[in-house]
């Protein structure tokens, strides 16, 4: 309890923003998960990158929000170009999604080391966008995520059912009028914006894996879509908050990483012990069949 | 038929659907009345799935038009049920038997309304008819085939539709739901609606359907049962262009071999 007095007013305030965002990744990317889209989402993710040092360079402003306005816009121009990809040259799925992201993701590392070769001034601290840095946030700027996050938790509460039919049976969804494009891209567009937030804590590399990794753990728990959202964001926090305590403490450490591993123990917690689906449970009932 | 529906209940005019530059239907003019229970008949690849999903608007049309109760589809969508074939969804998809059958009644809803007492009740009401109401709190990936095939129909009972279209509901389905599936349909088309069925088994469809449509690619003939199943037809329907090569081909060995 005399640690929690310790901790200065900015990382407490980082850490319950970062912890939002985690959350607010874990149920929005269950969506991603289950309409499939986690490599669109990957590839959107590793676009972001180039879209805030190109938004740097337009503005010169080392404002938060411009920067991730530039990441948003790039990780949509990268999921347009996948589409435009797929439909003009009949490329398969995986191969686009694989031309996409590494293109977009090299564009922005080309832009990244031109500028820290040129010593431009005050663009010191764009390399966090590649492996995400929390201890380098500011009050404000992790309040911004902070409302972004619940905000992307709140737009999925209110399409839950529209989302959900979509997700399992679009065929159905189709033949009853609802418009199943229109609903896919506002979800793919939410998963975009959904990384570009978790951008700071995680980095473009690694972001992917704070929208992927709780749901595809949370779903070994639980059986229907309303819980698998939020034991996914419990986990995405969890782990948040884990990288953010490990950014704290140890000064040059990146959160990314940290963010990665801690949500990989959980998911491998899920995989083993989770009742039923875990691979323990399974073990057990397929030797009670042996045995009777 | 009921008495507001002077017009057929599906209209198929001269419609040709085609998949990139492949033609998968050729100019089908078929017209069903209500009430009945209409099997829509033919060869794999023929096109019978296909023939659905264009009065349903699932596949755009290269020719042709749909009317549905003299009407175009947008104006009567709440009046049509649908099931798809049982593959096309991920059966581990966390849901439950309940949250499917409440799907049916989405489209009543409308956007962002939550489905109420009135919808749970129609939901009920629907697995009870298919025999799974002891099953609705079940997982879907843990049910049967045929139980998933009678979730599905539960979901398009809920519908409260006055037009069907079914996919294929009997494939991979044991004798017991087969039965059941059957008999829920039969009730349909007892309280007027048309039920428009796509079937693979020659046997059972001059047992169940009042009226048959023998399709590949074409239209081949369209009736009554009686009419319509008839060495000729069926001769007609099942020799595809395969066959014909086929027979070519045989035609041209035994010319070789005698020259």
């Amino acid at each position: 309890m005399t640690a929690f007095a310790g901790i200065p007013h900015n990382t407490l305030v980082v850490a319950v923003a970062v912890a939002a965002v985690g959350f607010a990744a874990g149920v929005v990317g269950s969506f991603g998960v289950l309409r499939r889209r986690a490599l669109a989402g990957d590839a959107a993710a590793h676009a972001t990158l180039a879209g805030v040092v190109i938004a740097f360079l337009v503005t010169g402003s080392r404002d938060l929000p411009t920067l991730l306005l530039g990441g948003f816009v790039a990780a949509i121009a990268s999921l347009g170009c996948l589409v435009l990809i797929r439909r003009a040259t009949r490329t398969r799925d995986d191969a686009a999604t694989a031309i996409v992201l590494s293109v977009s993701f090299g564009l922005g590392i080309v832009l990244l080391s031109g500028l820290s070769a040129r010593g431009v001034p005050g663009a010191g601290g764009l390399e966090h966008f590649l492996m995400g840095h929390t201890a380098a946030l500011t009050a404000a700027d992790a309040r911004t995520l902070g409302v972004a996050s619940l905000a992307a938790v709140l737009v999925v509460w209110l399409g839950l059912k529209e989302a959900t039919l979509v997700a399992f049976d679009p065929v159905f969804a189709a033949s009853a009028g609802w418009p199943v494009a229109a609903i896919d891209y506002a979800l793919i567009t939410l998963v975009a914006g959904m990384v570009v937030v978790g951008l700071p804590a995680a980095g473009a590399v690694l972001v992917t894996a704070l929208v992927v990794i709780p749901p595809v753990a949370a779903r070994q728990w639980t059986d229907r879509v309303p819980s698998m959202l939020l034991v996914s964001g419990m986990i995405g926090l969890a782990a948040a908050l884990g990288g953010v305590a490990a950014s704290a403490l140890v000064p040059r450490l990146a959160t990314g990483p940290m963010i990665v591993l801690v949500a990989a123990a959980l998911f491998a917690v899920s995989f083993f012990f989770a009742p039923r689906r875990g691979w323990l449970a399974r073990r057990r009932s397929a030797l009670a069949a042996a045995g009777k | 038929m009921a008495a507001t529906d002077a017009a057929p209940a599906v209209e198929f005019h001269d419609v040709t659907v085609a998949y990139g530059r492949r033609p998968v239907l050729w100019n089908i003019d078929l017209a069903v009345s209500a009430p009945g229970l209409f099997g829509i008949i033919g060869p794999n690849g023929a096109g019978k799935s296909t023939l659905v999903k264009a009065a349903l608007g699932l596949v755009p049309l290269a020719g042709g038009s749909v009317r549905l109760f003299g009407r175009p589809l947008a104006e009567v969508r709440h009046r049509i049920g649908y099931v798809p074939q049982r593959e096309t969804v991920d059966w581990d998809f966390p849901v439950n038997v309940m949250d499917v059958v409440l799907m049916g009644t989405y489209g009543r809803l409308g956007w962002f309304r939550r489905p109420g007492a009135r919808e749970r009740a129609a939901a009920r009401e629907a697995l009870d008819r298919v025999g799974l109401a002891d099953v609705a709190s079940r997982q879907i990936g843990r049910l049967s085939g045929g139980q998933q095939q009678r979730v599905f129909l539960a979901r398009a009972l809920a519908q409260e539709a006055d037009l069907y279209f079914l996919d294929e509901p009997l494939a991979g389905v044991d004798a017991r739901s087969q039965e059941r599936i059957f008999r829920v349909l039969d009730d349909l088309r007892r309280s007027g609606r048309l039920v428009i069925v796509v079937h693979h088994d020659l046997r059972s469809a001059a047992d169940w359907f009042d009226g048959v449509a023998l399709v590949d690619m074409r239209l081949v003939a369209a009736g009554p049962v009686g009419e319509v199943l008839t060495p000729e037809n069926l001769r007609r329907t099942y020799a595809g262009p395969l066959d014909v090569l086929d027979e070519l081909g045989r035609a041209v060995a035994r010319g070789g071999r005698t020259a």
